[in-house]
């Protein structure tokens, strides 16, 4: 495939004895999409949080097009508006309205114009299904219509990639099918994405490769037609068992 | 009561007395009631902002990974703060008045005594402030800063553009009781000689050694400006209020 965007090398995190990360090893490379699963507590999370600095790493390196990420605020702050997130709880701004939420990064971090950035918002609100929806607060909103504004403002910033930490697991069930929805179009794009998830059936469909982790390891990193129809690890079987049978 | 010279001018009753005072003391009465608005106002608004300042500085997080300048910095700003914070919540206004005022007359400073009022209100509105503003920073969940941070944005511009706006409208109940708060409180500056209403009164009810009735009107006054003041921070926090319903942008319908 494509050039390598991001690669994680020996990442370890520990929150103060309790190693949560343990020798991480794999790399991004342009145009995949990537599924983690795992069990709570494997990891899946705090990986996601290493990758876009919002926890600091304990030990090994994120290389980003070839060069370590410094920790200074300026060189993470420049580093996080390539690298979208999209959080289990949606973490829109609460003063501010759907549009502003997604204007306001383009605004104030990428500093376009305000025309541009209200096209920007307006076309991924679009896409997401949400430009009606423009004058309204977040808490005029349902759950998975939170979530679609809140990848229409990681999309406006054009990141290289997009992280979803879980995005599906505050929803109702109605609700999941439109986000997952989203997230279906947005892999057809050829955007670059690694999503935590444990919604098994869209991992195995969309993503182009899928990470299986337990214990803050990866056990298992292969092709989701690989991984789901016969996965190499006993604990990966286990794990995958009730879904693989269901 | 009723003694030879001022019999036939004099009133009879408490009530009759207080409109007696009220109105040969008018002038000194407004006249207290403009400095106390003044000290009241001046010392609150500049002492909110202290508060805001020092509110922020204490939420600073200081990260293994910053720099050792950023770190020594931040270090000794939380120590100033957290030492000020203590010394004005620790003491009396009333003696804070004093130990400012003569402090810096003593020094050399030839400060006048509004002045040395409007410091104090504001380093005493700054104290307790820091604390409330803290307390509202911490109202917003963590999740709202992550995705500030997520997209880019600097702490700190994560503090004004998302966490502030906030914070601030969380805390305006608390914000117009340290108004109302700081309006009687400035009754205390009469000790530095500061003549707000308090010192206006005592002067009033001086001549006629009617001192009852003389307080009796400025509580009357204060009353009054508190219940006005009152009604308007509550209407400033139902403009602020969200509002329940919104437009839909009609013209992007067709894209459902």
């Amino acid at each position: 495939m494509g050039e390598k965007i991001i690669s994680i090398e020996d990442l370890g995190k520990s929150f103060g004895d309790h190693e949560v990360l343990r020798k991480i090893d794999f790399s991004v490379e342009k145009g995949e999409v990537i599924c983690i699963l795992g069990p709570s507590g494997s990891g899946k999370s705090t990986l996601l949080r290493c990758i876009n600095r919002l926890e600091h790493q304990t030990s090994g390196k994120i290389i980003y097009h070839g060069t370590p990420v410094k920790d200074g605020q300026r060189e993470v702050n420049e580093f996080r508006s390539k690298v979208g997130m999209v959080f289990q709880s949606f973490n829109l701004f609460n003063n501010m309205t759907v549009l502003k939420n997604c204007m306001a990064g383009t605004r104030k971090v990428l500093h376009i114009s305000k025309e541009e950035a209200f096209d920007r918002a307006i076309t991924h609100l679009k896409a997401v299904g949400m430009a009606p929806f423009i004058n309204a607060y977040p808490s005029q909103l349902s759950g998975g219509q939170k979530q679609r504004v809140a990848i229409a403002r990681a999309l406006c910033m054009n990141p290289e990639v997009l992280l979803f930490d879980e995005p599906t697991s505050a929803l109702d069930p109605e609700m999941v099918g439109e986000v997952l929805n989203v997230m279906k179009e947005l892999a057809k794009t050829g955007l670059t994405m690694i999503i935590v998830t444990h919604e098994m059936g869209f991992a195995r469909d969309v993503s182009t490769r899928t990470i299986f982790m337990d214990k803050g390891y990866i056990v298992e990193d292969d092709a989701p037609s690989r991984l789901f129809t016969n996965p190499k690890n006993p604990r990966t079987r286990e794990f995958l068992s009730r879904f693989i049978e269901g | 009561m009723t003694s030879g010279i001022l019999a036939s001018a004099t009133p009879t009753s408490a009530v009759g007395w207080m409109m007696f005072i009220a109105k040969k003391y008018s002038n000194l009465f407004i006249q207290g009631t403009l400095i106390t608005l003044y000290v009241a106002v001046v010392g609150t608004i500049v002492g909110f902002i202290l508060g805001y300042l020092i509110g922020i500085i204490e939420d600073i997080k200081i990260n293994k990974e910053d720099n050792i300048i950023k770190k020594i910095l931040v270090r000794i700003l939380k120590i100033i703060s957290m030492i000020y914070v203590e010394l004005f919540r620790g003491t009396p206004m009333i003696v804070q008045g004093m130990i400012v005022y003569y402090g810096l007359r003593q020094g050399g400073c030839e400060i006048t005594s509004v002045a040395a009022g409007i410091l104090v209100t504001v380093l005493n509105t700054g104290a307790y402030m820091s604390e409330t503003v803290r307390a509202g920073i911490k109202s917003i969940d963590v999740g709202q800063r992550e995705g500030a941070l997520a997209l880019g944005m600097s702490p700190m511009l994560t503090m004004f553009t998302v966490i502030l706006p906030q914070a601030f409208k969380n805390i305006i109940p608390e914000m117009a009781n340290t108004f109302l708060t700081n309006l009687k409180m400035t009754s205390v500056l009469n000790v530095i000689g500061v003549s707000e209403l308090f010192m206006m009164a005592k002067t009033a009810g001086g001549t006629y050694y009617k001192y009852f009735e003389s307080y009796l009107v400025i509580a009357v006054i204060y009353l009054v400006l508190c219940f006005f003041f009152n009604r308007v921070f509550l209407l400033i926090e139902k403009k602020m209020a969200t509002k329940s319903d919104y437009v839909l942008a009609v013209e992007y319908m067709d894209n459902q």
